[in-house]
């Protein structure tokens, strides 16, 4: 019988990807293309305040989206009712989306003059946290009937987004969510991160949100 | 389920390196994972048969190092492990720490022929 060998490989798991989301971003840079990953637990509100999202900006910038779920179109359906560039991604049963998977989503929808591109990952606050799609920010939902506890259970989230969005505000009378808790945890794992309390339901909140993003994208594409 | 998807992942790598290397079967696959690292040993290797089904990997054991979780009270300068201590300086019990290790997510080595 043979030998068995040890053959060393030494390779951090993440790094893989890694390197692959650096050199997607590059490139997209070059293009002059914004790509926001928007990352939530299922139910919080991703695809209203997104469909608002591309309906307040949609004359400013060339938008498309990409929607990622396990298996259904039911978002990209939604969503295509807005006008702008759609694609439905199907991560065949896994729980987030990685860099490699993104630029396919990327080149099946077609990037030549898109501003933006707004991702929609699969709905989970845990594994899409671990891998860096490419996007150039990273955007989180978290709804106030989840709870203030969240930012202490998903610290990993909580600390590589740029922007949290604390949605359906509306709703705070009757939910035993102390905002002020919410936001000290949050800033205690991301000191720098943007936090817009709004409802998208109403609208409330939304313009600063419409604004964030609008001035992000401009500062990404200029330079 | 997220321990699967990142072990298909994982699967996908190792299946690279042994191409590249002429490897012919894999008797062994080992892992260093990080205290701090999201993924759980105990799902892993319950999904483990599942995501080598298929592969150069089929057939073959899993086995998992636990790497320690390490902090530097930024107080200090005490290093200590941080599970253990909850994450409090036992010497001076400050919160504020440096992660030192502990978030590693690796592929050590694979025993094959």
């Amino acid at each position: 019988m043979e030998k068995f060998r040890i053959l060393e490989i030494k390779e951090s798991v993440f790094e893989d990807n890694n390197v692959q989301a650096d050199l997607l971003r590059a490139e997209l840079k070059e293009q002059k293309t914004f790509l926001l990953n928007v990352m939530s637990s299922p139910g919080a509100g991703k695809t209203t305040t997104l469909k608002k999202t591309v309906n307040a900006l949609k004359d400013q910038l060339n938008i498309g989206v990409m929607e990622a779920d396990i298996d259904s179109d039911v978002d990209a359906a939604t969503m295509a009712e807005t006008g702008v560039r759609v694609i439905q991604l199907h991560t065949g049963g896994m729980c987030h989306l990685d860099a490699d998977m993104t630029r396919q989503g990327l080149e099946g929808m077609g990037m030549e003059n898109l501003d933006l591109v707004i991702l929609e990952n699969v709905g989970n606050l845990v594994c899409p946290a671990e891998f860096d799609t490419g996007a150039a920010k990273n955007a989180m939902i978290l709804s106030v009937p989840e709870g203030d506890d969240k930012p202490l259970k998903y610290p990993l989230m909580f600390s590589i987004c740029d922007v949290l969005l604390i949605n359906k505000i509306d709703v705070l009378p009757y939910f035993n969510f102390d905002m002020e808790a919410c936001i000290e945890r949050v800033k205690k794992l991301s000191p720098n991160i943007k936090i817009i309390p709004i409802c998208a339901q109403t609208g409330e909140g939304m313009e600063e949100w419409y604004e964030w993003l609008h001035t992000e994208t401009k500062k990404w594409n200029e330079k | 389920m997220h321990e699967l998807g990142v072990l298909i992942h994982v699967v996908e790598q190792v299946s690279e390196v042994a191409a590249e290397n002429q490897v012919e079967s894999i008797a062994k696959l080992v892992l260093q994972v990080g205290e701090l690292c999201s993924m759980i040993p105990k799902y892993m290797e319950k999904v483990y048969p599942a995501a080598i089904e298929g592969t150069i990997l089929e057939g073959s054991e899993l086995e998992i190092e636990r790497i320690v979780a390490q902090g530097k009270c930024r107080q200090c300068g005490h290093v200590f492990g941080l599970i253990e201590a909850k994450g409090a300086c036992p010497s001076c019990s400050d919160r504020q720490f440096d992660i030192l290790q502990g978030r590693e997510f690796i592929i050590k080595e694979i025993v094959c022929q």
